[in-house]
Protein backbone atom coordinates (compact mmCIF):
# COMPACT_ATOMS: atom_id res chain seq x y z
CA UNK A 1 0.00 0.00 0.00
CA UNK A 2 2.80 2.13 0.18
CA UNK A 3 2.79 3.54 -3.45
CA UNK A 4 -0.72 4.99 -2.80
CA UNK A 5 -0.19 8.55 -1.76
CA UNK A 6 -1.98 9.10 1.97
CA UNK A 7 -3.20 12.32 0.96
CA UNK A 8 -4.41 10.58 -2.70
CA UNK A 9 -6.50 8.05 0.49
CA UNK A 10 -7.67 10.99 2.33
CA UNK A 11 -8.92 13.15 -0.85
CA UNK A 12 -11.25 9.89 -1.89
CA UNK A 13 -12.24 9.47 1.90
CA UNK A 14 -13.58 13.27 1.43
CA UNK A 15 -15.43 12.80 -1.44
CA UNK A 16 -17.27 9.79 -0.22
CA UNK A 17 -18.38 11.85 2.55
CA UNK A 18 -19.36 14.95 0.70
CA UNK A 19 -21.64 12.37 -1.49
CA UNK A 20 -23.01 10.18 1.11
CA UNK A 21 -23.26 12.36 3.93
CA UNK A 22 -23.22 16.16 3.17
CA UNK A 23 -24.51 17.14 1.17
CA UNK A 24 -25.02 13.94 -0.72
CA UNK A 25 -26.92 11.38 -0.95
CA UNK A 26 -28.35 10.99 3.24
CA UNK A 27 -29.48 14.65 3.41
CA UNK A 28 -31.22 14.21 0.04
CA UNK A 29 -33.05 11.56 1.51
CA UNK A 30 -33.98 13.02 4.64
CA UNK A 31 -35.17 16.26 3.02
CA UNK A 32 -37.32 14.68 0.51
CA UNK A 33 -39.18 12.57 3.48
CA UNK A 34 -39.25 15.58 5.42
CA UNK A 35 -40.50 18.40 2.37
CA UNK A 36 -42.89 16.16 1.15
CA UNK A 37 -44.90 15.84 4.75
CA UNK A 38 -44.18 19.61 5.08
CA UNK A 39 -45.93 20.02 1.68
CA UNK A 40 -49.13 17.45 2.59
CA UNK A 41 -49.85 19.51 5.85
CA UNK A 42 -49.05 22.91 4.53
CA UNK A 43 -51.79 22.31 2.20
CA UNK A 44 -53.84 20.71 4.87
CA UNK A 45 -53.27 23.22 6.98
CA UNK A 46 -54.68 25.93 4.49
CA UNK A 47 -57.36 24.06 2.96
CA UNK A 48 -59.25 23.46 6.34
CA UNK A 49 -58.05 19.65 6.91
CA UNK A 50 -55.41 17.59 9.28
CA UNK A 51 -52.98 16.15 6.48
CA UNK A 52 -51.08 12.97 7.63
CA UNK A 53 -51.39 12.31 11.08
CA UNK A 54 -52.32 8.79 12.39
CA UNK A 55 -48.46 7.48 11.02
CA UNK A 56 -46.51 8.66 14.49
CA UNK A 57 -49.33 10.96 15.92
CA UNK A 58 -47.01 12.82 18.29
CA UNK A 59 -44.96 14.47 15.80
CA UNK A 60 -47.48 15.53 13.59
CA UNK A 61 -47.19 12.50 11.19
CA UNK A 62 -43.86 13.37 10.00
CA UNK A 63 -42.91 9.69 9.56
CA UNK A 64 -46.12 9.20 7.20
CA UNK A 65 -43.73 9.60 3.70
CA UNK A 66 -40.78 6.80 5.18
CA UNK A 67 -43.97 4.69 5.61
CA UNK A 68 -45.06 5.44 2.20
CA UNK A 69 -41.20 4.59 0.90
CA UNK A 70 -41.14 1.21 2.77
CA UNK A 71 -44.43 0.40 1.46
CA UNK A 72 -43.33 1.34 -2.14
CA UNK A 73 -40.34 -0.68 -1.37
CA UNK A 74 -42.30 -3.77 -1.06
CA UNK A 75 -45.21 -3.46 -3.39
CA UNK A 76 -45.32 -5.89 -6.80
CA UNK A 77 -43.45 -4.18 -9.68
CA UNK A 78 -45.89 -4.34 -12.40
CA UNK A 79 -44.78 -3.52 -15.92
CA UNK A 80 -47.27 -3.16 -18.91
CA UNK A 81 -47.14 -6.27 -21.45
CA UNK A 82 -46.77 -3.44 -24.43
CA UNK A 83 -44.62 -1.36 -22.70
CA UNK A 84 -40.98 -0.90 -23.87
CA UNK A 85 -39.24 -3.03 -21.30
CA UNK A 86 -35.88 -1.86 -21.09
CA UNK A 87 -36.47 2.35 -21.46
CA UNK A 88 -39.48 1.45 -18.88
CA UNK A 89 -36.99 -0.17 -16.24
CA UNK A 90 -34.32 2.15 -16.92
CA UNK A 91 -35.89 5.68 -17.69
CA UNK A 92 -37.04 6.74 -13.87
CA UNK A 93 -33.76 5.22 -12.38
CA UNK A 94 -31.51 7.49 -14.50
CA UNK A 95 -33.71 10.41 -13.86
CA UNK A 96 -33.40 9.94 -10.75
CA UNK A 97 -29.71 9.17 -10.98
CA UNK A 98 -28.85 12.59 -13.27
CA UNK A 99 -31.50 14.50 -11.00
CA UNK A 100 -28.39 12.87 -7.78
CA UNK A 101 -25.09 13.72 -9.97
CA UNK A 102 -25.78 16.82 -10.47
CA UNK A 103 -25.16 17.79 -6.82
CA UNK A 104 -21.48 16.82 -7.48
CA UNK A 105 -20.95 20.10 -9.09
CA UNK A 106 -23.15 22.22 -7.11
CA UNK A 107 -20.60 23.78 -3.94
CA UNK A 108 -21.79 24.09 -0.52
CA UNK A 109 -19.04 25.09 0.70
CA UNK A 110 -15.66 27.46 -0.16
CA UNK A 111 -13.65 23.99 -0.61
CA UNK A 112 -16.30 21.70 -2.02
CA UNK A 113 -15.02 19.94 -4.88
CA UNK A 114 -16.20 16.40 -5.89
CA UNK A 115 -13.80 14.08 -7.89
CA UNK A 116 -12.04 17.43 -9.31
CA UNK A 117 -11.79 21.04 -8.54
CA UNK A 118 -13.55 23.41 -11.84
CA UNK A 119 -13.96 26.44 -12.92
CA UNK A 120 -16.88 26.13 -14.84
CA UNK A 121 -19.58 24.41 -12.06
CA UNK A 122 -22.22 26.38 -13.19
CA UNK A 123 -22.23 25.18 -17.21
CA UNK A 124 -22.03 21.20 -15.47
CA UNK A 125 -24.46 21.70 -13.09
CA UNK A 126 -26.81 23.13 -15.46
CA UNK A 127 -25.82 20.46 -18.10
CA UNK A 128 -27.21 17.52 -15.98
CA UNK A 129 -29.88 19.16 -14.68
CA UNK A 130 -31.40 19.88 -18.25
CA UNK A 131 -31.24 16.20 -19.18
CA UNK A 132 -33.14 15.10 -16.70
CA UNK A 133 -36.68 16.04 -18.55
CA UNK A 134 -35.60 13.96 -21.46
CA UNK A 135 -35.61 10.74 -19.33
CA UNK A 136 -39.31 12.08 -18.07
CA UNK A 137 -40.38 11.98 -21.79
CA UNK A 138 -38.61 8.84 -22.42
CA UNK A 139 -41.26 7.07 -19.17
CA UNK A 140 -44.40 8.69 -21.17
CA UNK A 141 -43.17 6.98 -24.28
CA UNK A 142 -42.42 3.63 -22.68
CA UNK A 143 -45.23 3.28 -20.56
CA UNK A 144 -47.56 2.91 -23.73
CA UNK A 145 -50.61 4.80 -22.01
CA UNK A 146 -52.64 7.43 -23.06
CA UNK A 147 -52.03 9.41 -19.99
CA UNK A 148 -48.19 9.00 -19.58
CA UNK A 149 -48.34 9.65 -23.31
CA UNK A 150 -50.18 13.30 -23.24
CA UNK A 151 -48.18 13.78 -20.17
CA UNK A 152 -44.89 13.80 -21.57
CA UNK A 153 -45.84 15.82 -24.30
CA UNK A 154 -47.27 18.57 -22.14
CA UNK A 155 -43.48 18.32 -20.32
CA UNK A 156 -42.35 18.51 -23.35
CA UNK A 157 -44.18 21.93 -24.50
CA UNK A 158 -43.13 23.06 -21.17
CA UNK A 159 -39.71 22.31 -21.35
CA UNK A 160 -38.88 24.03 -24.69
CA UNK A 161 -40.89 27.07 -23.57
CA UNK A 162 -39.42 27.44 -19.88
CA UNK A 163 -35.91 26.47 -20.53
CA UNK A 164 -34.92 29.70 -22.41
CA UNK A 165 -35.82 31.85 -19.76
CA UNK A 166 -33.72 29.24 -17.26
CA UNK A 167 -30.64 29.78 -18.83
CA UNK A 168 -30.80 33.61 -19.61
CA UNK A 169 -31.81 34.15 -15.79
CA UNK A 170 -28.44 32.37 -14.98
CA UNK A 171 -26.57 34.16 -18.05
CA UNK A 172 -27.40 37.09 -16.35
CA UNK A 173 -25.81 36.21 -13.09
CA UNK A 174 -23.19 35.12 -15.19
CA UNK A 175 -22.75 38.66 -16.78
CA UNK A 176 -22.67 40.13 -13.21
CA UNK A 177 -20.45 37.91 -11.17
CA UNK A 178 -17.72 37.62 -13.99
CA UNK A 179 -17.56 33.87 -13.74
CA UNK A 180 -18.68 30.28 -14.36
CA UNK A 181 -17.86 29.19 -11.15
CA UNK A 182 -20.23 28.59 -7.90
CA UNK A 183 -17.78 29.67 -5.52
CA UNK A 184 -16.39 32.79 -7.29
CA UNK A 185 -19.92 33.73 -7.34
CA UNK A 186 -20.80 33.31 -3.68
CA UNK A 187 -17.25 35.19 -3.30
CA UNK A 188 -18.20 38.13 -4.84
CA UNK A 189 -21.62 38.10 -3.62
CA UNK A 190 -19.99 38.22 0.23
CA UNK A 191 -17.76 41.10 -1.11
CA UNK A 192 -20.46 42.92 -2.33
CA UNK A 193 -24.28 42.68 -2.49
CA UNK A 194 -26.61 39.42 -2.74
CA UNK A 195 -27.56 38.35 -6.18
CA UNK A 196 -31.21 39.10 -5.20
CA UNK A 197 -30.84 42.52 -4.74
CA UNK A 198 -28.27 43.03 -7.43
CA UNK A 199 -30.88 41.30 -10.20
CA UNK A 200 -34.75 40.77 -8.67
CA UNK A 201 -35.88 39.89 -12.43
CA UNK A 202 -33.84 36.96 -12.66
CA UNK A 203 -34.23 35.27 -9.33
CA UNK A 204 -37.95 35.95 -9.95
CA UNK A 205 -37.65 34.16 -13.08
CA UNK A 206 -34.98 31.61 -12.01
CA UNK A 207 -38.21 30.78 -9.28
CA UNK A 208 -41.27 30.50 -11.86
CA UNK A 209 -38.80 28.20 -13.41
CA UNK A 210 -37.75 26.11 -10.63
CA UNK A 211 -41.78 25.72 -10.39
CA UNK A 212 -42.02 24.93 -14.08
CA UNK A 213 -39.51 22.19 -13.80
CA UNK A 214 -40.57 20.72 -11.09
CA UNK A 215 -44.31 20.51 -10.85
CA UNK A 216 -44.73 22.22 -8.05
CA UNK A 217 -48.80 23.58 -8.07
CA UNK A 218 -49.45 26.58 -10.54
CA UNK A 219 -47.35 24.48 -13.47
CA UNK A 220 -48.79 21.00 -12.00
CA UNK A 221 -49.57 20.31 -15.89
CA UNK A 222 -47.24 16.99 -16.63
CA UNK A 223 -49.36 15.23 -13.88
CA UNK A 224 -52.53 16.89 -13.26
CA UNK A 225 -54.16 14.37 -10.85
CA UNK A 226 -57.67 15.31 -12.13
CA UNK A 227 -57.10 15.03 -16.23
CA UNK A 228 -54.13 12.64 -16.89
CA UNK A 229 -54.66 9.92 -13.46
CA UNK A 230 -50.89 10.45 -12.50
CA UNK A 231 -49.32 11.97 -16.05
CA UNK A 232 -46.26 10.45 -17.03
CA UNK A 233 -46.12 7.80 -14.03
CA UNK A 234 -49.39 6.24 -14.56
CA UNK A 235 -48.54 2.84 -15.39
CA UNK A 236 -45.65 2.53 -12.64
CA UNK A 237 -45.39 0.55 -9.41
CA UNK A 238 -43.62 -0.52 -6.40
CA UNK A 239 -40.34 1.27 -5.83
CA UNK A 240 -40.33 2.70 -9.45
CA UNK A 241 -43.15 5.10 -9.00
CA UNK A 242 -41.49 6.05 -5.36
CA UNK A 243 -38.67 7.36 -7.35
CA UNK A 244 -40.62 9.05 -10.13
CA UNK A 245 -42.01 10.77 -7.24
CA UNK A 246 -38.89 11.76 -6.06
CA UNK A 247 -37.22 13.07 -8.83
CA UNK A 248 -39.09 16.37 -8.57
CA UNK A 249 -38.25 16.99 -4.99
CA UNK A 250 -34.21 16.27 -5.55
CA UNK A 251 -34.95 18.57 -8.75
CA UNK A 252 -36.30 20.89 -6.24
CA UNK A 253 -33.12 20.49 -3.83
CA UNK A 254 -30.99 21.11 -6.95
CA UNK A 255 -32.60 24.14 -7.96
CA UNK A 256 -32.87 25.40 -4.56
CA UNK A 257 -29.20 24.90 -3.83
CA UNK A 258 -28.51 26.62 -6.80
CA UNK A 259 -30.70 29.66 -5.88
CA UNK A 260 -28.95 30.25 -2.65
CA UNK A 261 -25.75 30.11 -3.86
CA UNK A 262 -26.57 32.23 -7.07
CA UNK A 263 -28.88 34.62 -5.28
CA UNK A 264 -29.28 34.22 -1.75
CA UNK A 265 -25.18 34.58 -0.85
CA UNK A 266 -24.20 31.17 -0.83
CA UNK A 267 -23.08 31.12 2.91
CA UNK A 268 -23.26 34.38 3.17
CA UNK A 269 -23.02 34.85 7.59
CA UNK A 270 -19.87 33.06 7.10
CA UNK A 271 -17.19 34.48 5.47
CA UNK A 272 -14.87 31.84 5.75
CA UNK A 273 -10.70 31.05 4.87
CA UNK A 274 -9.85 28.11 7.07
CA UNK A 275 -9.40 25.12 5.35
CA UNK A 276 -10.75 22.99 7.77
CA UNK A 277 -13.49 19.94 7.49
CA UNK A 278 -15.96 21.70 10.10
CA UNK A 279 -15.31 25.32 9.01
CA UNK A 280 -14.34 24.69 5.48
CA UNK A 281 -16.86 22.10 4.92
CA UNK A 282 -19.83 21.26 7.45
CA UNK A 283 -20.69 24.95 8.43
CA UNK A 284 -21.11 26.42 5.16
CA UNK A 285 -22.97 23.67 3.55
CA UNK A 286 -25.34 23.77 6.58
CA UNK A 287 -26.32 27.44 6.47
CA UNK A 288 -26.49 26.84 2.41
CA UNK A 289 -28.76 23.85 2.93
CA UNK A 290 -31.25 25.24 5.60
CA UNK A 291 -31.49 28.36 2.74
CA UNK A 292 -32.19 25.81 0.39
CA UNK A 293 -34.55 24.52 2.27
CA UNK A 294 -36.52 27.95 3.26
CA UNK A 295 -37.05 28.30 -0.63
CA UNK A 296 -38.26 24.86 -0.77
CA UNK A 297 -40.68 25.29 1.64
CA UNK A 298 -41.98 28.78 -0.08
CA UNK A 299 -42.60 26.91 -3.36
CA UNK A 300 -44.26 23.39 -1.53
CA UNK A 301 -46.50 26.76 -0.12
CA UNK A 302 -47.85 27.28 -3.40
CA UNK A 303 -49.53 23.95 -3.60
CA UNK A 304 -52.11 25.42 -0.90
CA UNK A 305 -53.00 28.67 -2.63
CA UNK A 306 -52.80 28.09 -6.65
CA UNK A 307 -55.43 26.05 -8.76
CA UNK A 308 -53.74 24.95 -11.88
CA UNK A 309 -52.79 26.71 -15.18
CA UNK A 310 -53.84 25.40 -18.43
CA UNK A 311 -51.49 23.66 -20.82
CA UNK A 312 -51.56 26.95 -23.21
CA UNK A 313 -51.82 29.48 -20.72
CA UNK A 314 -48.63 27.93 -19.21
CA UNK A 315 -46.88 27.96 -22.83
CA UNK A 316 -47.77 31.34 -23.27
CA UNK A 317 -47.08 33.06 -20.36
CA UNK A 318 -43.32 30.94 -20.59
CA UNK A 319 -43.24 32.84 -24.20
CA UNK A 320 -44.03 35.83 -23.28
CA UNK A 321 -44.25 37.41 -19.71
CA UNK A 322 -41.22 34.91 -18.52
CA UNK A 323 -38.86 34.86 -21.55
CA UNK A 324 -39.52 38.99 -21.67
CA UNK A 325 -38.31 39.27 -17.81
CA UNK A 326 -35.45 37.20 -18.42
CA UNK A 327 -34.31 39.34 -21.50
CA UNK A 328 -34.57 42.40 -19.30
CA UNK A 329 -32.64 40.16 -16.11
CA UNK A 330 -29.67 40.00 -18.87
CA UNK A 331 -30.16 44.16 -20.02
CA UNK A 332 -30.24 44.91 -16.58
CA UNK A 333 -26.91 42.80 -15.62
CA UNK A 334 -25.02 44.28 -18.69
CA UNK A 335 -26.43 48.03 -17.47
CA UNK A 336 -25.11 47.32 -13.63
CA UNK A 337 -21.66 45.83 -14.77
CA UNK A 338 -20.89 48.82 -17.26
CA UNK A 339 -22.03 51.71 -15.07
CA UNK A 340 -21.79 50.26 -11.40
CA UNK A 341 -18.84 48.96 -11.36
CA UNK B 1 -65.37 34.91 -32.32
CA UNK B 2 -62.05 33.68 -30.80
CA UNK B 3 -61.67 35.89 -27.92
CA UNK B 4 -58.36 35.26 -25.27
CA UNK B 5 -59.04 36.69 -22.00
CA UNK B 6 -56.25 37.91 -20.50
CA UNK B 7 -55.36 38.71 -17.16
CA UNK B 8 -55.89 41.90 -15.78
CA UNK B 9 -53.40 42.74 -13.31
CA UNK B 10 -50.53 40.17 -13.32
CA UNK B 11 -49.57 40.81 -10.15
CA UNK B 12 -52.26 41.78 -7.62
CA UNK B 13 -54.15 38.27 -8.15
CA UNK B 14 -50.94 36.66 -6.89
CA UNK B 15 -50.48 38.83 -4.10
CA UNK B 16 -53.90 38.57 -2.76
CA UNK B 17 -54.13 34.98 -3.03
CA UNK B 18 -50.71 34.40 -1.65
CA UNK B 19 -51.15 36.48 1.45
CA UNK B 20 -54.79 34.98 2.14
CA UNK B 21 -53.09 31.54 1.57
CA UNK B 22 -50.87 32.88 4.64
CA UNK B 23 -53.47 33.86 7.00
CA UNK B 24 -54.65 30.49 7.04
CA UNK B 25 -51.00 28.54 7.65
CA UNK B 26 -50.77 30.61 10.57
CA UNK B 27 -54.50 30.47 11.50
CA UNK B 28 -55.34 27.60 10.92
CA UNK B 29 -59.35 26.92 10.55
CA UNK B 30 -59.77 23.30 10.77
CA UNK B 31 -63.41 21.77 9.77
CA UNK B 32 -62.18 18.22 10.07
CA UNK B 33 -63.87 15.71 12.07
CA UNK B 34 -60.45 13.80 13.94
CA UNK B 35 -62.22 10.66 13.01
CA UNK B 36 -61.34 8.22 15.33
CA UNK B 37 -60.19 10.27 18.44
CA UNK B 38 -63.02 11.87 18.45
CA UNK B 39 -66.39 11.13 17.15
CA UNK B 40 -69.83 12.77 16.81
CA UNK B 41 -72.52 12.61 19.19
CA UNK B 42 -75.05 10.99 17.42
CA UNK B 43 -78.86 11.67 17.40
CA UNK B 44 -81.44 9.65 19.09
CA UNK B 45 -83.30 7.69 16.33
CA UNK B 46 -79.54 7.75 14.37
CA UNK B 47 -79.91 4.08 12.41
CA UNK B 48 -77.04 1.73 13.12
CA UNK B 49 -76.69 -2.01 13.00
CA UNK B 50 -79.14 -3.80 14.73
CA UNK B 51 -79.73 -7.57 16.09
CA UNK B 52 -82.55 -9.46 17.21
CA UNK B 53 -83.98 -10.67 20.53
CA UNK B 54 -84.19 -14.43 20.00
CA UNK B 55 -87.04 -15.00 22.41
CA UNK B 56 -89.47 -12.26 21.30
CA UNK B 57 -89.20 -12.75 17.52
CA UNK B 58 -92.32 -15.05 16.28
CA UNK B 59 -90.44 -16.45 12.73
CA UNK B 60 -93.83 -14.22 10.93
CA UNK B 61 -91.07 -13.14 7.59
CA UNK B 62 -92.48 -9.76 7.31
CA UNK B 63 -88.91 -8.33 7.99
CA UNK B 64 -87.82 -10.36 4.72
CA UNK B 65 -90.52 -9.19 2.98
CA UNK B 66 -90.30 -5.71 3.36
CA UNK B 67 -86.36 -5.65 2.49
CA UNK B 68 -85.39 -3.06 0.20
CA UNK B 69 -81.97 -4.60 -0.78
CA UNK B 70 -83.21 -8.65 0.30
CA UNK B 71 -80.78 -8.55 3.02
CA UNK B 72 -82.70 -10.16 5.24
CA UNK B 73 -82.82 -14.14 4.86
CA UNK B 74 -84.81 -16.58 7.34
CA UNK B 75 -83.34 -19.68 9.05
CA UNK B 76 -84.87 -22.33 9.65
CA UNK B 77 -84.69 -23.42 13.87
CA UNK B 78 -85.69 -25.69 15.93
CA UNK B 79 -88.15 -23.76 19.38
CA UNK B 80 -85.93 -25.48 22.53
CA UNK B 81 -87.24 -24.34 25.83
CA UNK B 82 -87.72 -21.14 27.59
CA UNK B 83 -88.41 -19.39 24.07
CA UNK B 84 -85.06 -20.27 22.68
CA UNK B 85 -84.60 -21.62 19.42
CA UNK B 86 -81.29 -24.51 18.37
CA UNK B 87 -79.97 -24.70 15.19
CA UNK B 88 -82.20 -26.58 12.84
CA UNK B 89 -80.13 -29.80 11.32
CA UNK B 90 -77.85 -29.25 8.49
CA UNK B 91 -79.30 -29.29 5.06
CA UNK B 92 -82.42 -28.24 5.92
CA UNK B 93 -83.60 -25.56 3.91
CA UNK B 94 -87.20 -25.02 4.90
CA UNK B 95 -88.89 -24.43 8.34
CA UNK B 96 -91.10 -27.57 8.10
CA UNK B 97 -92.08 -30.13 10.81
CA UNK B 98 -92.49 -29.97 14.50
CA UNK B 99 -91.01 -27.65 16.68
CA UNK B 100 -89.53 -25.62 13.35
CA UNK B 101 -89.56 -21.79 13.14
CA UNK B 102 -87.92 -19.15 11.35
CA UNK B 103 -85.52 -16.57 12.21
CA UNK B 104 -83.66 -13.19 10.48
CA UNK B 105 -80.19 -13.15 9.55
CA UNK B 106 -79.39 -9.96 8.00
CA UNK B 107 -76.22 -9.79 5.34
CA UNK B 108 -74.43 -6.07 5.70
CA UNK B 109 -72.88 -6.46 2.75
CA UNK B 110 -76.64 -5.66 1.01
CA UNK B 111 -78.18 -3.93 4.29
CA UNK B 112 -78.91 -0.21 3.64
CA UNK B 113 -79.89 0.49 6.95
CA UNK B 114 -83.34 1.50 5.94
CA UNK B 115 -84.59 0.41 9.07
CA UNK B 116 -88.22 -0.82 7.66
CA UNK B 117 -87.77 -4.17 9.13
CA UNK B 118 -87.34 -2.46 12.62
CA UNK B 119 -90.79 -0.07 12.12
CA UNK B 120 -92.82 -3.75 10.22
CA UNK B 121 -91.87 -6.13 13.14
CA UNK B 122 -95.61 -6.63 14.94
CA UNK B 123 -93.44 -7.66 18.16
CA UNK B 124 -90.61 -5.06 17.86
CA UNK B 125 -88.50 -7.61 17.88
CA UNK B 126 -85.27 -5.63 16.79
CA UNK B 127 -82.62 -4.13 19.18
CA UNK B 128 -81.73 -1.22 17.13
CA UNK B 129 -77.91 0.27 18.17
CA UNK B 130 -76.26 3.50 17.23
CA UNK B 131 -72.84 1.65 15.95
CA UNK B 132 -72.59 2.54 12.65
CA UNK B 133 -68.64 2.63 11.84
CA UNK B 134 -67.80 -1.32 11.91
CA UNK B 135 -65.30 -2.61 9.38
CA UNK B 136 -64.84 -6.55 8.23
CA UNK B 137 -61.78 -7.51 6.95
CA UNK B 138 -62.52 -11.24 5.09
CA UNK B 139 -65.78 -11.60 2.95
CA UNK B 140 -67.82 -14.05 5.10
CA UNK B 141 -67.20 -11.15 8.22
CA UNK B 142 -70.60 -9.26 6.95
CA UNK B 143 -72.58 -12.65 6.32
CA UNK B 144 -72.80 -13.99 9.58
CA UNK B 145 -74.65 -17.00 10.70
CA UNK B 146 -77.12 -16.44 13.16
CA UNK B 147 -75.16 -16.96 16.38
CA UNK B 148 -73.19 -14.95 15.32
CA UNK B 149 -75.68 -12.12 14.58
CA UNK B 150 -77.41 -12.31 17.80
CA UNK B 151 -74.39 -10.84 19.16
CA UNK B 152 -75.01 -7.04 19.84
CA UNK B 153 -72.40 -5.16 18.01
CA UNK B 154 -69.77 -3.27 19.58
CA UNK B 155 -68.70 0.20 19.35
CA UNK B 156 -65.23 0.16 18.33
CA UNK B 157 -63.79 3.81 19.26
CA UNK B 158 -65.29 3.53 22.97
CA UNK B 159 -62.71 6.20 24.57
CA UNK B 160 -62.94 8.75 21.76
CA UNK B 161 -64.44 12.06 22.90
CA UNK B 162 -67.78 13.02 21.80
CA UNK B 163 -68.57 15.98 19.83
CA UNK B 164 -71.51 17.69 18.11
CA UNK B 165 -70.98 19.79 15.06
CA UNK B 166 -71.42 23.71 15.34
CA UNK B 167 -72.08 26.19 12.41
CA UNK B 168 -70.54 29.60 12.92
CA UNK B 169 -71.56 32.04 10.41
CA UNK B 170 -67.36 33.04 10.58
CA UNK B 171 -66.03 30.14 10.78
CA UNK B 172 -68.10 27.70 9.13
CA UNK B 173 -68.46 24.52 10.21
CA UNK B 174 -66.87 23.54 13.34
CA UNK B 175 -66.83 21.02 16.56
CA UNK B 176 -66.79 21.85 20.12
CA UNK B 177 -66.95 19.19 22.77
CA UNK B 178 -71.00 17.28 23.36
CA UNK B 179 -72.66 18.68 26.44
Amino acid sequence: MSFIPISLIIWLIEDLLYLIIFPGLVTILVLVIVIIWLERKIAAKVQMRFGPLWVSKKIGGALQSLADLLRYSFQEVIIPEKADRLAFILAPGLMFAFATIALIFIPVGPYYSVLFPSYYTILFSLALIIITPIFAITVGWASDNKFSFIGALREGFLLISYEVPFLLSVVSMIIIFRTYDYISAVQSQLNFLPGIILNPLAALVMLIVMIRTTGRFPFDITEADSELVLGLFTEYSALFFGVGMATPYVELYNFSLIFSLLFLGGWWPLNINVMNPVYGLFLPGLVVVIKAFIVMAILVFLRAVYPRYRLDQAVRSGWSYVLLLSILSVILSVVEVMFLR
Amino acid sequence: MNEVRKPRDPVTGHVKALAKGFKYLVEPNRMTLDYPAETMKLPPNYRGFFTVDDKKCIGCSMCEMVCPPEAITMVPRIIGEGGKTLPAPEGEKEAKGPKRTKRPVVNWGKCIFCYFCVDVCPVDAFIPTQVHDLAFEKDNEYRPSYEEYLKPPEEPYKNAKKVVSKADLKRGVGYEPAP
